[in-house]
């Protein structure tokens, strides 16, 4: 389409000036060649530029398109952000509401929950956590239960067992999250 | 390609003039023909140029593109006749 569109063009340039500049006055038809030459000229230009008028409303409408996808897009993102900040905020709710644990257990869960957020790219064998994790993996292989866990792996028994169960929860979650992903 | 668009009707309209010229060359009667054209053509163009802002309501389009299209055609005029007259 487009080569169609630069010959037309070209050939109506020449057959505007050519006639007129090189045709042989003393030929008896050289006013009826001029005539004709400048009509095919016009015929060409008008031709190319009604060509170039529907390449040009196409590639409008394709840029239209792509504005289009791309504000689809955009708005896909900002939606699954929205959604995965209310359900940050719902569990944080959770956790300050749920009963028989103390505020500083909560306090400590959220900051879990944070920071697990915020170290989304490392790589989970990065985190101190880590060597405890595994621990505990194996301890639940070998079949030990979550008292058991909490008082000898996590070293949290007697008061502190409330705040460790929430901690090996957290760890769970953050670990086997990741090892989802 | 909107460049491109414009360009050859911009062309087109050289060589309608030259055709206009290449007329004119025919006859006596048909050069008195096309100077009457034009002297309306001037007319017209003079009186769009003055009342561009009532044009440009009555045509939906705006006051900068009515202007364009004026001096294009001057331009076309210019140009079309210049190379004919110079053939």
């Amino acid at each position: 389409m487009q080569l169609k569109l630069f010959v037309l063009s070209a050939s109506s340039v020449v057959l505007w000036l050519v006639p007129l500049a090189a045709l042989d006055k003393k030929l008896d038809i050289h006013k009826a060649l001029q005539g004709v030459s400048l009509c095919a000229a016009i015929a060409c230009a008008v031709s190319a530029g009604n060509i170039a008028r529907q390449l040009a409303d196409e590639g409008e409408i394709e840029e239209l398109k792509l504005r289009a996808i791309k504000a689809d897009v955009e708005d896909e993102i900002s939606t699954s952000v929205y959604v995965s900040q209310q359900q940050r905020q719902q569990e944080a709710e959770l956790i300050l509401t749920s009963p028989g644990v103390d505020v500083e257990a909560s306090r400590q869960a959220l900051e879990a929950i944070y920071s697990s957020d915020l170290q989304e790219t490392a790589s989970p064998s990065d985190s101190p956590d880590y060597p405890i994790y595994l621990e505990v993996c194996k301890s639940m292989e070998a079949g030990k239960s979550v008292t058991l866990i909490v008082e000898n792996v996590l070293k949290m028994g007697g008061r502190k067992f409330s705040e460790g169960k929430v901690k090996l929860q957290n760890l769970l979650n953050q670990f086997e999250g990741k090892s989802n992903d | 390609m909107k460049a491109m668009y414009l360009a050859n009707y911009f062309l087109a309209g050289c060589v309608a003039f030259t055709l206009l010229g290449w007329i004119a060359s025919l006859h006596p009667m048909a050069m008195k023909a096309v100077l009457f054209l034009l002297a309306a053509m001037a007319i017209a163009w003079g009186l769009s140029w003055l009342l561009d802002y009532s044009l440009s309501k009555l045509l939906k389009i705006t006051v900068a593109d009515l202007q364009a299209v004026l001096i294009g055609g001057l331009a076309m005029l210019l140009i079309g006749l210049g190379v004919f007259l110079c053939s």
